[in-house]
């Protein structure tokens, strides 16, 4: 057995990475000059890496063992191994407590599943702070929640020039075509835009999105008006919305604002 | 009133040349002339075409629809929020108001009150109380929404009612984020016992995300919010924390997603500063 004095509590946390850095500075100069130590730490992950790697079988393992059965026979193989003489200890404490795994597939399976186990247990207990079940409210920082408001306010005038370019569009189709158009559906579409309006106007005031906000509300002027409107819209009052629409060039500018939100989000 | 007057109205002028004012009365000149210039937010110069249509044409048919603009105008100026919150509740009133511009004025009047109740005048906040009973849900809806930004937590904590209601039967989520996380400012409990209400067998409820700093034993960030948050919540994560993660080459729509599968399994990502970031759904 190696009779080195380090601390045996720092090997998992050496192994894993998540020893604190002037420990593992000395712990890594120790295992260059100490052949006895590296070594053991070599065989320790290479179990740690093998428990890593069976755990889906370890899973399938425990599952197929009858639980209840299992006390009588563990008794039953112990008195049948009753009195067989004592098997000399060998070289190493980890090779030496894993080679009767070997024989054993149920005990090996077990035993990987309590490495696993405890490692499970080393990475829980290792960082503090609340685990499943421990915390069931909700919280966030206020500066985490106006964050996730400017995402969504980003996302949602995106969404709201999209909209506004199909009400849009559908307007000038509309004109094109020579025909009236039906105006009510767009008077929906357009009170529909206009509520969602109201909440962008806080957000974009509050996160300073001044191109964004210039064109929304001239969207908005527009919507008040479609707002406004029931029935059939003639061919030639459509002519006229094309024409001013285009005049101040305000598809160019939805789609200037809409890609640069694109790249933000 | 004819039925395009008012779309005909705005692109009239711009559109049609100057040979078409011959057709139109004075009073729906200056109306289409000022509602340009509110377009383009010339609001001195809109108000003053404003006030000569209501002074000049006081019986016009327009001069009803003045008022909501003149209310635009009076906003849009700046120190005159006063004198904006009285055009709006006088359009109000009026019978022949229009559903679509009344609407427009009461998200105003929360809008005018809000801003007066962060200029110090706490009593600016009746106008926004006041709309958390109204009869049309656009304006309840948003009356609480700006109700839960209030700084003072014990005021914003009425809007929590509306909010719940919101989550529990809306089915827009915009307005079902917006009310999560107007919830999430004023009462996480309240949300906490709307979500529970709610039946989503098997899926994940919640996602929990801590981060510590190297060698501390708080987390320096701490986060429980609904899985329905979940996706905003990665937007709106630090870029330095998401650049960590794609240095390590995680997805995090990826990791989302695997999380989403295995249920309570926990993700640990340990930085090259020793910080650590776990997630995990519950």
């Amino acid at each position: 057995m190696n009779k080195c004095a380090l601390n045996r509590d720092d090997w998992a946390a050496f192994l894993s990475g998540d020893l604190e850095e002037g420990r593992r500075r000395t712990m890594a100069e120790h295992l260059e000059k100490c052949p006895d130590c590296r070594a053991e730490t070599d065989e320790m992950r290479r179990v740690l890496e093998k428990a890593d790697a069976v755990k889906a079988e370890i899973r399938e393992a425990v599952a197929s063992v009858n639980w209840e059965a299992l006390p009588v026979m563990i008794a039953d193989r112990v008195l049948a191994n009753a009195g067989k003489p004592e098997k000399a200890p060998r070289a190493s404490w980890l090779r030496a407590w894993a080679l009767p795994l070997r024989m054993k597939p149920v005990l090996a399976g077990l035993a990987a599943g309590l490495v696993v186990g405890a490692v499970a247990m080393y990475f829980a207990l290792k960082v503090p702070g609340p685990r499943s079940g421990q915390d069931t409210g909700y919280y966030a920082s206020g500066d985490f929640l106006d964050r996730a408001e400017l995402t969504m306010a980003r996302r949602n005038t995106l969404d709201y020039l999209e909209k506004s370019q199909y009400v849009l569009l559908d307007v000038f189709e509309s004109a094109g075509e020579g025909a009236a158009a039906p105006a009510a559906f767009s008077s929906e579409q357009a009170r529909d835009l206009l509520s969602r309006k109201k909440y962008l106007n806080a957000q974009l005031e509050r996160f300073q999105m001044a191109k964004a906000k210039a064109i929304c509300d001239q969207i908005e002027m527009l919507f008040l008006e479609l707002a406004q409107i029931s029935g059939d819209l003639p061919a030639a009052e459509l002519g006229r919305i094309r024409g001013f629409v285009e005049e101040r060039q305000l598809l160019l500018k939805i789609n200037l604002v809409k890609k640069e939100l694109q790249s933000e989000i | 009133m004819k039925k395009f007057t008012a779309i005909v109205g705005l692109f009239f002028v711009l559109s049609a040349g100057s040979g078409l004012y011959a057709q139109t009365s004075p009073d729906e000149t200056l109306f289409r002339e000022a509602k340009l210039l509110v377009f383009d937010k010339s609001w001195e110069a809109a108000l003053i075409k404003l006030d000569d249509l209501r002074e000049k044409f006081p019986d016009s048919p327009y001069a009803g629809q003045a008022l909501f603009y003149k209310g635009e105008c009076l906003s849009g100026i700046g120190g005159r929020e006063r004198d904006a919150l009285r055009a709006y509740k006088d359009y109000i009133r009026l019978t022949d108001a229009k559903a679509s511009l009344v609407e427009e004025s009461e998200g105003s009047i929360i809008d005018l009150a809000f801003g007066l109740y962060e200029k110090g005048d706490a009593s600016a906040l009746r106008d926004i109380e006041g709309r958390l009973g109204h009869v049309n849900k656009v304006v309840r809806y948003y009356a609480a929404y700006k109700l839960s930004l209030v700084s003072d937590k014990k005021v914003a904590a009425k809007a929590a009612p509306v909010l719940m209601k919101i989550v529990e039967s809306e089915k827009d989520p915009e307005l079902l984020d917006r009310a999560r996380i107007a919830l999430l400012r004023v009462s996480p409990e309240s949300l906490k016992s709307v979500e529970d209400r709610k039946p989503t067998p098997g899926s994940p409820r919640m996602l929990k995300i801590r981060v510590w700093n190297k060698g501390q034993k708080e987390p320096a960030f701490s986060l429980n919010i609904p899985w329905a948050l979940a996706d905003l919540a990665l937007g709106a994560m630090d870029e330095e924390d998401r650049a960590e993660l794609r240095k390590k080459g995680y997805d995090l729509n990826k990791i989302m997603n695997e999380l989403a599968k295995s249920k309570e399994s926990i993700l640990k990502i340990v930085g090259d500063d020793g910080s650590i970031i776990e997630i995990w759904i519950e």
